[in-house]
């Protein structure tokens, strides 16, 4: 009997030990989780992240930042992310301390055309962007793909993107001379990729502004890349995303390859894509660590 | 206290009855250590859960995917196809009761609820359909004891003829498949993201309102052997969850946050110790007050799924399933903690769980972690555990009679 209640009194006592470690433990880690969560939260941090399409690399975009921090006083800082076949991340270049709107360019050692690769690039794509996410812990982000890109961005949008869509969000997405059916003139002809997407379209995020840039040198193609094929994007994204704007831009520089060079593209990108800097300004004075929705 | 007792006793003497008890004992051992599993795996082993986030022992831990793994594996195997042992067991056990040839009848009623839950998916590849196996057991006890006495009654036992069986089979057969298609009419109601919805567009009070009774209605379906609408653990994906999270972040505390009154600050936060039905007041409740050794023993082995919140092995031990003494405080206790905590929110005593809680979170810590750390909050926890283990008790003692009555006739398997 006696030997009983001690025993009851050794697991009362382990069990109130155990009470107070599980206690003090989960205060510490709830403190550390809430003040990251805050970091997210408050982080004024807005990168406009870009996705070269097939064959190009992570310098594909260079003179097009150029071109858009031309004459501007807070230049846009610009990384570039490399993800090999191993899934491993190279970084070049850096972000510059207090640059809130940086211009992240996310590339691929397999950078081949194709629904497979395209498929395997979305999937890379994420790695890097939850690398970033923890990085940087930005709340919010915009999205430019040229070419394949837009349809990587589509497949990360329909795929990966509601893992973190109760934290980040993607405010704006232009895809610049995409083939969301490829090759095809017609969407009579729905390629599988093209119905993959059509698909999955209820999980694209229903706050999104799409802007869909196509090319056209002739009157029905950028020299490449069919216009039928990209206005197929319509298929996938009007009515589901919050605005869907297509334009369509003809002149110099309107070429497939060339496009992300155009000046008009440029002059879209600074107006819908990008925050205005007076904005920037405005929301800095009023509240120092403001939550930019 | 003395009629729920004879209507206990009546109950029990039932034949269905006797047949339902023989088949919760048969599932116990095997969803006894399901609930092992689970736990291992939802709350050690997966970084997002509770021990696996306060002693990261996703980062230290060799081999830890492949322990997880094998914990997935047991898990998916026997709580997550509950209903399956169910089927098998009720077909089993009825045709025990009402005839002979038993073991058949078990294969039967498995084949019948096999057929029932293949189901077509969103994928367009038809699987089996893991909402019903898991959460189905109710239905399953029905497709087992209708296979158990359909094998009973069209099988003589005195011939031994192979081809009589078939008879059975085909009919089940049969009635299955009409029940499958009949199921694929039926839409499914996605109930977590329908009390969302509910709770932002309402105001205050009646959100209030439809948060208890919600809590009272999963709590039923619990005891009832049905999953209910509050069954899955808090997601804070939701839209008031996350209207919540983001008013706390901006303001820095959750003292003032939009929707003071959901599932996640009322039900998930106080009403889901150790389980529906704040189980881990029961077990300390039979720890206390029971005699009844098999009640003592279960409650011991249930004690560690139990503070990680999973209730599975005392609902099917003590059982708590369809029986009508625990059916009160299993439905009162949760009740009274929602009613107290909403309470102690309206006069601004606690603020509301707005931050994330990992998964499997001991019952009186979610609401201290939901509130970065709110003192009150824990001690309010511990108050209503014991609170709760008062409202058990006289139904703890309740059962030790009946079982005295019942002359512990229906102790062994």
């Amino acid at each position: 009997m006696k030997m009983k209640k001690f025993k009851k009194w050794i697991w009362t006592i382990i069990g109130v030990v155990l009470s107070f470690v599980l206690i003090f433990m989960s205060l510490a880690w709830s403190r550390e989780n809430v003040s990251d969560l805050m970091k997210w939260h408050n982080s004024k941090m807005s990168p406009v992240i870009m996705i070269p399409g097939s064959s190009a690399t992570v310098n594909r975009f260079d003179s097009l930042v150029k071109k858009l921090n031309n004459g501007k006083k807070n230049p846009h800082s610009l990384l570039k992310v490399k993800v090999t076949n191993d899934d491993k991340l190279h970084f070049t270049g850096q972000i510059r301390q207090g640059d809130n709107e940086p211009i992240i360019v996310v590339g691929f050692e397999n950078n081949h055309d194709g629904y497979s690769n395209i498929k395997q690039q979305a999937r890379r794509f994420n790695i890097a962007f939850k690398a970033l996410s923890n990085e940087y812990k930005f709340n919010n982000f915009k999205a430019i793909g040229h070419s394949n890109g837009g349809l990587i961005y589509t497949a990360f949008l329909e795929k990966y993107y509601s893992q973190y869509s109760s934290r980040i969000e993607i405010k704006k997405l232009m895809t610049i001379g995409s083939p969301y059916n490829f090759n095809e003139k017609s969407v009579h002809h729905k390629t599988q990729m093209l119905s993959d997407f059509i698909d999955d379209r209820k999980k694209l995020p229903s706050n999104l502004d799409v802007y869909v840039v196509a090319g056209t040198e002739t009157y029905n193609s950028d020299g490449l890349v069919p216009l039928g094929s990209v206005m197929a994007g319509k298929y996938i994204y009007q009515g589901r995303v919050k605005h869907y704007t297509t334009v369509s831009v003809s002149g110099s520089d309107a070429q497939h390859s060339d496009l992300p060079q155009n000046n008009q593209i440029i002059d879209l990108i600074n107006r819908y894509i990008l925050d205005s800097e007076q904005q920037n300004m405005r929301n800095n004075r009023n509240t120092p660590n403001l939550n930019r929705k | 206290m003395d009629r729920l007792l004879r209507i206990t006793t009546k109950v029990y003497s039932s034949k269905i009855m006797r047949i339902i008890q023989d088949t919760l004992k048969m599932m116990f051992p095997i969803m006894l250590l399901g609930s092992f599993a689970e736990v291992i795996k939802i709350c050690f082993l997966t970084p997002t859960g509770f021990m696996a986030s306060i002693f990261k022992i996703t980062d230290w831990l060799p081999y830890y995917r492949g322990i997880a793994w094998v914990m997935v594996v047991t898990f998916h195997c026997t709580i997550d196809m509950m209903a399956l042992y169910g089927a098998f067991g009720m077909a089993h056990f009825t045709a025990k009761m009402y005839g002979e040839k038993t073991s058949i009848a078990g294969a039967v009623g498995l084949m019948a609820f096999l057929i029932i839950s293949f189901q077509p998916t969103d994928t367009g590849i038809p699987n089996f359909n893991s909402r019903l196996m898991s959460q189905g057991m109710l239905f399953s006890l029905f497709v087992g004891y209708f296979c158990g006495r359909v094998t009973a009654a069209l099988v003589n036992p005195k011939k031994d003829e192979l081809f009589q069986m078939i008879k059975p089979v085909s009919v089940v057969i049969v009635f299955s498949a009409i029940t499958n298609v009949l199921l694929g009419f039926m839409g499914k109601l996605d109930a977590p993201t329908y009390v969302a919805s509910f709770v932002t567009q309402h105001t205050q009070s009646n959100a209030l309102l439809y948060v208890l009774g919600m809590g009272v209605l999963t709590n039923f379906l619990s005891w009832i052997a049905f999953g209910g609408p509050f069954v899955n653990s808090p997601t804070f994906n939701d839209a008031p969850s996350l209207a919540n999270l983001n008013a706390a972040l901006k303001a820095g505390s959750s003292w003032n946050v939009p929707f003071k009154f959901t599932d996640t600050t009322l039900y998930h936060s106080f009403a889901d110790f150790g389980g529906t039905g704040v189980i881990l007041a029961l077990i300390i409740a039979i720890l206390i007050f029971s005699k009844k050794q098999n009640n003592r023993s279960v409650s011991k082995w249930s004690i560690f799924p139990a503070i990680f919140n999973s209730h599975y092995s005392m609902m099917l031990g003590i059982p708590i399933l369809f029986n009508p003494i625990f059916l009160i405080p299993f439905i009162f206790a949760p009740l009274i903690n929602m009613s107290i905590a909403a309470l102690l929110l309206s006069i601004r005593w606690i603020p509301a769980a707005a931050y994330p809680v990992p998964s499997g979170t001991p019952g009186p810590l979610i609401a201290f972690i939901g509130t970065n750390g709110n003192w009150l909050a824990l001690i309010l926890g511990i108050i209503l555990i014991a609170l709760d283990v008062m409202i058990y008790m006289p139904f703890v003692k309740l059962a030790d009679r009946t079982s005295e009555e019942a002359g512990n006739e229906d102790e062994e398997i």
